[in-house]
């Protein structure tokens, strides 16, 4: 592992990995800065960028796009008191109100090196336990996957979203888009709708473009007309002077703080679905509720700060987790870089470390180098960034929308996949309105062929449908499912009575 | 009497009854004991049942509290906006495979910046056409010359 770590390392030093990690981790921490562009729209952004790329440089810069997007949200965050992304939200409890009393620099270098720590104990996590958890997956027969699929969607339909039963419809409504147009194990036309370009089935990268692209802008569109003020900006001439030496020791004299706070980053992002916002957000509350000065917390202290950040760039490490191990995107950043993958031919899933192992280690290996540019890009760029979130979004909306046109129509040189792109743009502004979380809807479409494929597989090989409970691991999984189910009814049910119908955001 | 939730499910019903309808003009091949239709039917069915329960959750809950409405915004919403952004993507769509990418990306970022912010001086009206000229031509050169991505070329315009 050592060995193929560093092989990887010297791989991607070279000028051209290094320059797609750096222009990745830029725009990464640029659009986590811009509030209401999330990384998922950042990364959707650059992914027409990467197809003429080789896959290790488009991989590259979409894991630094992942890096800086988790820890570019805590530019804003601290001096604007708004996130740039959900996965800052916490980081404004301490974060802003430490730089008004005049330490803005010390608060900025806290999120940043609280990042930098949080995301390699995040990368040790990613590197070894990947090659195990995939090694371990490649005993799966058919029931397994089956069962572990079935277990991500009802996890994600569970916990995601404030209605169990949307949120299963919504993984039931991607399975359904995945039956459409063409039947996996036999390659034959089924459900075209009449509709030619249908027999290849419903392309998945424009889908997911469509819907969530579209749901944010959309969503934003909505709320244009008004004054949009950007919060009590701190004063643009405070100065940023830290002491490194200072913060770098604020962080490591609290060794328990930064730890846990990276271990529920690390688990909230191997878990499908739940990504950025409820790590930051759950390491804050963990760190106040061990903490010995509880009541600080909200007046500017660090402990929120690491708390927060360090979780949120864990949780990178997590995700990258799930995908490379088994193939299940841990989140839509993820799920995007699945369909990187797919686009240069290369199948993710237990077989991808030992089918491509100079890829998967180059992986890691940009995951790796990609938090120190990370550090360098905001360290040199922090004061810029207030001028860059002024951008209007009736400026960067249509250049959104051009990006996201040219990455559907590249896939096929065919406007099949724009008119796709439209279809599921109306969708899943449709659904947001409904109130149906997209994060199943998009696991669905993702997993529905795989879902079919080992289901027949399962029954051509014995046609017993006990296996699937009878063999242990595929029981396991299911029996999973089902708890999953039923803690998210009681999760949902106690909050009802708590909140009335408050309503709960999905994480995307 | 149905809310937001019933309708919705109403729609699902309705979509996955005519898809399941659908699957028996599929046929299955003799010698394979699993046909095309299959793996639809029950995923069809499922989603069917779930539209049920969640239509009759639906009408318990109107029959209980009948008088509820979803809380008003906090602040008004502009759905009118929203849809005419979505007519004008439409026809940017629309007019990619005729006019090619370079003319209706020009027209359509022009387009929307106008719809979400009418400029109302020559100053603003500059600003957004410079915008429109650098998205096309900066689009047009990284992907179609440097990284070979080939865009759409307009019949109408060969351009």
């Amino acid at each position: 592992m050592f060995e193929l770590l560093a092989a990887g390392l010297v791989n991607v030093v070279q000028i051209k990995y290094l320059v797609p990690l750096f222009l990745g981790t830029l725009a990464g921490v640029v659009g986590g800065a811009l509030p209401g562009v999330t990384i998922t729209m950042t990364i959707i952004v650059v992914l027409p960028f990467t197809f003429g790329l080789d896959p290790l440089q488009g991989l590259a810069a979409m894991t630094g796009v992942y890096v800086g997007g988790s820890a570019g949200g805590l530019v804003t965050a601290v001096l604007l008191g708004i996130p740039g992304t959900p996965s800052a939200i916490a980081t404004t409890f301490d974060g802003h109100p430490m730089a008004r009393k005049g330490e803005p620099g010390r608060a900025i270098w806290t999120g940043i090196w609280a990042s930098l720590f949080g995301g390699l104990l995040g990368g040790v996590f990613l590197i070894g336990t990947t090659g195990p958890l995939a090694a371990f997956a490649l005993r799966f027969g058919p029931w397994e996957f089956f069962s572990l699929f079935v277990l991500a969607l009802s996890m994600v339909a569970g916990l995601v979203g404030s209605s169990l039963l949307r949120g299963l419809l919504s993984g039931m409504l991607g399975l359904i888009v995945t039956v459409l147009g063409n039947d996996p194990i036999f390659g034959t036309p089924r459900l075209t709708l009449g509709i030619s370009w249908l027999e290849g089935g419903v392309p998945f990268l424009p889908v997911l473009i469509g819907v969530f692209a579209f749901a944010q802008i959309m969503s934003d569109v909505e709320r244009m007309g008004g004054a949009a003020g950007l919060g009590e900006a701190v004063d643009r001439g405070a100065s940023m002077a830290v002491s490194h030496a200072r913060v770098v020791w604020d962080i490591l004299s609290r060794p328990f703080l930064l730890l846990w706070s990276s271990v529920i980053g690390v688990i909230i992002g191997v878990l499908p679905a739940i990504g950025g916002s409820a790590a930051n957000m759950m390491a804050y509350d963990q760190a106040k509720k061990f903490s010995r000065r509880p009541e600080k917390f909200g007046s500017g202290i660090p402990e929120g700060i690491i708390a927060s950040e360090s979780a949120n760039n864990a949780n990178v490490g997590g995700s990258l987790v799930t995908i490379m191990a088994f193939g299940i995107p841990g989140d839509a950043v993820t799920a995007v870089m699945l369909g990187a993958l797919t686009i240069h031919g290369i199948q993710s899933g237990p077989l991808f470390i030992s089918q491509h192992p100079q890829l998967a280690y180059g992986i890691f290996a940009a995951y790796l180098l990609a938090h120190p540019l990370m550090v360098l890009i905001l360290g040199v760029s922090t004061r810029w960034m207030l001028r860059i979130v002024t951008v209007p979004k009736a400026a960067l909306f249509p250049v959104v929308l051009v990006l996201c046109v040219i990455g559907a129509y590249a896939l096929g040189n065919a406007m099949a996949s724009v008119y796709v792109l439209l279809a599921f743009g109306v969708l899943g502004y449709a659904m947001v309105k409904y109130d149906f979380p997209l994060a199943p809807f998009i696991l669905g479409v993702i997993l529905g062929d795989q879902i079919e494929i080992n289901l027949v597989r399962a029954i051509m090989t014995d046609s017993d449908p006990w296996l699937f409970v009878t063999r242990p691991i595929s029981g396991a999984l299911l029996a999973l499912s089902v708890v999953s189910i039923v803690a998210a009814l009681w999760q949902h049910r106690r909050h009802r009575r708590r909140h009335g119908a408050a309503e709960e955001g999905a994480d995307f | 009497m149905v809310g937001r939730d019933g309708i919705a499910a109403l729609v699902i019903l309705v979509a996955s009854g005519v898809l399941f309808a659908l699957t028996f003009g599929l046929h299955a091949n003799p010698l394979v004991p699993i046909g095309p239709a299959f793996y639809p039917r029950i995923v069809l069915g499922v989603t069917a049942a779930l539209a049920v329960l969640l239509l009759v959750v639906d009408v318990v809950a109107q029959r209980r509290h009948p008088a509820a409405r979803p809380e008003p915004a906090a602040e008004p919403l502009n759905y009118r906006l929203v849809l005419v952004a979505f007519v004008v993507f439409g026809l940017y769509v629309a007019a990619l495979p005729h006019l090619g990418f370079r003319i209706a990306t020009l027209a359509f970022v022009v387009a929307f910046q106008a719809v979400l912010d009418p400029p109302r001086t020559a100053r603003h009206w500059i600003v957004v056409l410079a915008i429109a000229a650098a998205t096309t031509v900066v689009t047009y050169f990284v992907f179609e010359r440097y990284l070979s991505v080939l865009l759409p070329r307009g019949p109408w315009t060969d351009f």
